[in-house]
């Protein structure tokens, strides 16, 4: 029997809630399929490489003194460890290194600009991480001066046949290069990635070349390849007589006693997932919740349709139905409505495709590879069986004389079993949804202890520098702008390092956020405010004054047991030398709250004109203008800003940003977990609705006889309410309990990756089951106030 | 000898009593006999079709058919057993909905295995048989009364059976379609098929060689 072409028949059968299925089905799949998707491509992860099962990628880890037995790990080495490790370690079969340059604007000869990620890659780079080529000799490009390769979709965007052109970068405005090459575009499931990659040999040409240096300048990306059944084990004793032989480290151990200072390999596809492995846990909890529930009420809702199909059973049975043709019948139907469900779910994929792929940060696209694809295809399949499996157990063992009687479902436990599963996964993603919002409320709000309303700011990579003062007056002179400075950097973008040293200079006490150099307008315009010693804008600040933030004074007084405070005093800081503190600020949010910067910091002094000779002096230099608009000044201001700073820039390309936006965004992904779990709360409310109805549906069906004699006897409608919601309140009440629980792990989890967290206040937790308990109490009065009103008696004659 | 009911009791338990629904039946059907079960309701004759069509069991006393001790074989080949010779005919018709005439014919035949070619061919000679194969393509829900129970005893018929079970075959229909379903009846007797029909009319009950009269479960 075509059992295919009869459930096809039975979607439009009256009664079948064939309809209700699907969408619920596929709410819960779209969901649940996406979430799941996601943490699948985390395992994906460079996986694309030939032999990434031998691919490892090279981590420093170390600890400066025995303050601590914690080692910190640190994915970069110094330039020449990479060559090292493959000259003389045994074991490995290729290594290589790449530099990055990062994000940079670039100008073909026709002066078109393209946005591109660079990087340095040595000549072994392919032997180790090939991409295929669509053109050149990559070892050849790798290992010539000044010559880069592209990506194909950098070369399509820049007119397709590329190879001899020459591209020049925006920051580094005298450098050419020529393009020997293009490579095919990286997947986006990778750690490491560029869209132009220039010769190591040219590294000099854009930063300073530390590809021989054995310690410090650890920025290279080293890779290995190991011989087949090598473990990075085998390689230990090679490469301590490796860094015994080069960084003399036995005579480092002791002379700076607790010093550690070693190299692990680890497994290229694991360095994601390790990176994200919180976020594995809580979206697989959370998609698996999601598809729990949804299966859970298809089931519920099938099992409720074959009650009314029981005779049917019975007369498969008489014309000769056996046990596994009945099966074979639910499967078939099963198959049919996960089909619709799933491309329904795939519609719906479609239509949050903008939601999700912003949250996620890379395409969907990219998520159709077969790490992901596989293991979801199974999981679909498995599925397809898990509810075919129990309904048509149920459908085959109905007995046939039962049936053509008139069979009614037992009371059936099993229903508010899964019933419950299903409020334990609405109360668990309602109160997660809840603290989460909560969380993301109180980091966008909270006070970052600096001003970002109103403030802009641009950089001046690629401006000429003979242009800067006419852009700094033409600023000035416009109405809205209350003022306008000069700095390095801004508090959301973070801070490089530095150390500050003892007083006689040989000890290291601690690290800072270095903002470096700013001139006298930039704290007033952050709304900085200098509350021990001076600012900047006092006439005796002199170059390179520092200001320091009270949690660095604090620690200078303690190291160098200062008691009468820190201005004025003369301190030594790596990189900028011995210099007076003129100031104390109090400490702000550097980065994000999310994450935050928790160092001192610091802000060195250097004179606006200062900052406009190194400009004309080092073309390649860049700082930030900052501009403070006046209150209520805002509208369209962003664009006159731009106006004024193209005045410096020959091809008219300043980008402007607001703080207060750039702010919001370093809060992106708690607003996209924020909306996926809106998302993820709104299905599982939809079916979990959608079940109860189903469930009270049938249970006033099946009880219509006990509701009329209730009825009969004297009973008002409030207490046969009372009766039949208190009996699915006691169901619901340990599923609510269930379901806190498992937010408030997840949760508690979830806020371990931030410094600053909203209180998980007992009442989040009593408000998010008031609320499912009123839902429950609230669909079941509906379903049996319907039914409890229908005549007594009719419901007894049709009994 | 077709069939052998020795001493079959039913009952179940309702408030720590026992209920007998079938109570010591003794009966025995050659192969070609029409027999008529008469009763009052709630006296045991449904039960006591479901027991002999092998679809309910019984809690005591011995049944042969065929040869075959039905109470000591297990599901599956006590379903092997009917499915092979006994056709079903029901008062509600219970066709299914969702099936043409022709494919509600040829369901049996599926579960029987039969050849795809070979429905084919016995679809449409019982089609043509009860003149109903201008009906083929029709759902159950746009035929008469008359014409469903129709295809209902062709559905019974389509596999051959030995014997036939029809449970107040006439119950829905009105007189005239009534004595052409039980003319129906006597033609395939005649032809060969035993038939035990339950039926709560006299007339009815005559067409039948031999009248079983049950009471409370017992045969009287």
């Amino acid at each position: 029997m075509n059992f295919l072409k009869l459930a096809f028949r039975r979607l439009f059968r009256k009664g079948e809630h064939a309809f209700t299925r699907i969408i619920s089905l596929a709410a819960g799949l779209a969901f649940g399929l996406l979430l799941l998707s996601e943490v699948l491509y985390y395992y994906s992860y460079d996986s694309f490489y030939p032999d990434s099962d031998r691919i490892y990628v090279v981590h420093e880890n170390f600890k400066m003194d025995q303050s601590s037995d914690k080692l910190e790990s640190h994915p970069r080495v110094s330039g020449a460890i990479a060559p090292g490790l493959q000259a003389e370690v045994p074991g490995i079969e290729a290594a290589t290194r790449l530099n990055s340059l990062g994000d940079h604007v670039v100008y073909t000869e026709d002066l078109n600009s393209y946005d591109a990620n660079i990087s340095l890659a040595d000549e072994h780079l392919f032997d180790v991480l090939p991409i295929p080529m669509v053109s050149g000799n990559p070892k050849e490009i790798l290992k010539s001066p000044m010559t880069c390769m592209v990506s194909q979709e950098l070369a399509d965007n820049m007119g397709g046949n590329v190879v001899g052109k020459v591209i020049s970068i925006k920051n580094y405005p005298d450098k050419e290069l020529t393009i020997g090459g293009v490579f095919k575009t990286l997947p986006e499931n990778t750690n490491y990635t560029y869209d132009v990659l220039v010769s190591m040999v040219s590294t000099e040409q854009f930063t300073w070349d530390g590809t021989n240096n054995w310690m410090g300048n650890d920025r290279y990306y080293a890779c290995v390849k190991l011989n087949p059944g090598v473990k990075p084990a085998d390689l230990v004793p090679a490469v301590r007589a490796m860094q015994v032989k080069h960084q003399d480290i036995e005579k480092l151990e002791e002379e700076y006693h607790g010093i550690v200072l070693q190299y692990s390999f680890e497994p290229i596809k694991q360095i994601h997932v390790n990176n994200v492995k919180d976020m594995i846990i809580i979206l697989a909890t959370i998609a698996l919740a999601v598809l729990f529930v949804s299966l859970m009420n298809y089931i519920l809702l099938t099992m409720g349709t074959l009650v009314t199909r029981a005779k049917s059973s019975a007369i498969h049975k008489t014309c000769g139905a056996e046990t596994k043709n009945l099966q074979q019948m639910i499967f078939s139907e099963t198959i049919v409505l996960f089909g619709i469900s799933i491309v329904g779910a795939l519609l719906m994929i479609w239509a949050l495709k903008p939601i999700a792929e912003a949250q996620w940060g890379h395409s969907l696209v990219s998520l159709l590879n077969p790490y992901v694809i596989i293991p979801l295809v199974s999981l679909l399949v498995l599925l397809v069986f898990v509810t075919s499996y129990f309904p048509g157990r149920f459908f085959s063992r109905i007995p046939v004389a039962t049936a053509f009687r008139d069979y009614k479902q037992k009371r059936g436990r099993w229903k508010l079993v899964l019933l419950s599963f299903q409020f334990v996964g609405a109360t668990f993603i309602l109160t997660v949804l809840v603290i989460v919002t909560l969380q993301y409320n109180n980091m966008k709000n909270a006070d970052h202890g600096y001003v970002a309303k109103g403030v802009y700011y641009g950089s001046t990579q690629g401006m000429d520098g003979n242009k800067i003062a006419t852009v700094l007056h033409e600023l000035r002179s416009m109405p809205e702008v209350e003022s306008v400075g000069l700095g390095f950097d801004v508090p959301i973008n973070g801070a490089s390092g530095n150390n500050i040293l003892s007083m006689d200079g040989k000890r290291e006490l601690f690290n800072v956020a270095d903002f470096y150099e700013v001139d006298a307008n930039y704290l007033s315009i952050l709304g900085i405010k200098v509350d021990e010693g001076d600012d900047f804008t006092s006439n005796q600040a002199v170059a390179n004054d520092v200001l320091i933030s009270k949690k660095g004074a604090e620690l200078l007084k303690l190291n160098n047991g200062w008691t009468d405070g820190v201005i004025g005093k003369q301190i030594t800081v790596t990189e900028h030398g011995s210099t007076t503190i003129r100031g104390v600020f109090p400490d702000f949010v550097v980065r994000s709250i999310s994450d935050p910067d928790v160092r001192p910091s610091v802000f060195f002094y250097l004179p606006e004109v200062k900052f406009e000779e190194q400009k004309i002096e080092n073309p390649s230099a860049s700082f930030n203008i900052m501009v403070k608009a006046q209150e209520g000044a805002q509208d369209g201001l962003m664009d006159k800003i731009t106006e004024a700073f193209n005045i410096g820039f020959p091809l008219d390309d300043a980008e402007i940003k607001s703080l207060e936006a750039e702010q919001l965004d370093a809060y992106k992904s708690e607003k996209g977990f924020r909306n996926a779990m809106l998302i993820g709360n709104f299905i599982i409310l939809l079916v979990t609705i959608i079940g109860l109805l189903g469930y009270t549906f049938n249970e006033s069906a099946r009880r219509r006889k006990e509701l009329a004699i209730r009825r009969i006897n004297g009973a008002t409608l409030l207490d046969i309410l009372k009766a039949f919601i208190s009996d699915l309140e006691f169901v619901a009440i340990p599923a609510v309990l269930l379901g806190l629980t498992g937010a408030w792990f997840t949760a508690d989890k979830w806020m371990q990756n931030f410094a600053f967290k909203a209180p998980l206040h007992w009442g989040v937790f009593a408000a998010c089951s008031f609320f499912i308990l009123i839902l429950v109490a609230l669909i079941a009065a509906i379903n049996y106030t319907r039914t409890a009103n229908q005549n007594p008696v009719d419901a007894l004659r049709q009994e | 000898m077709l069939l052998q009911l020795n001493n079959i009791f039913k009952w179940v338990n309702s408030g720590g009593q026992r209920i007998f629904l079938l109570k010591d039946i003794n009966l025995e059907v050659e192969e070609g006999e029409f027999i008529s079960i008469m009763g009052p309701s709630g006296s045991g004759k449904s039960t006591l079709l479901n027991v002999i069509g092998m679809l309910d069991s019984f809690d005591e006393g011995q049944y042969n058919f065929l040869d075959e001790s039905v109470h000591t074989l297990k599901e599956k080949h006590r379903s092997n057993l009917y499915k092979e010779y006994i056709g079903f005919v029901f008062q509600s018709y219970h066709l299914l909905d969702e099936l043409t005439v022709k494919e509600n014919l040829e369901m049996p035949l599926i579960y029987k295995n039969f050849k795809g070619a070979e429905r084919k061919a016995m679809v449409a000679d019982m089609l043509d048989r009860f003149n109903i194969v201008g009906k083929k393509d029709l759902f159950p829900a746009q035929l008469s009364g008359g014409q469903q129970q129709l295809v209902g005893i062709a559905r019974a018929l389509i596999s051959n059976p030995k014997l036939i079970l029809a449970d107040e075959p006439t119950g829905n229909l009105n007189s005239k379609q009534g004595e052409e379903i039980m003319d129906l009846f006597k033609q395939l007797n005649e032809e060969g098929v035993t038939i035990i029909q339950v039926t709560h009319s006299e007339k009815n009950a005559e067409y039948g060689s031999r009248i079983i009269n049950l009471l409370d479960g017992r045969m009287i």
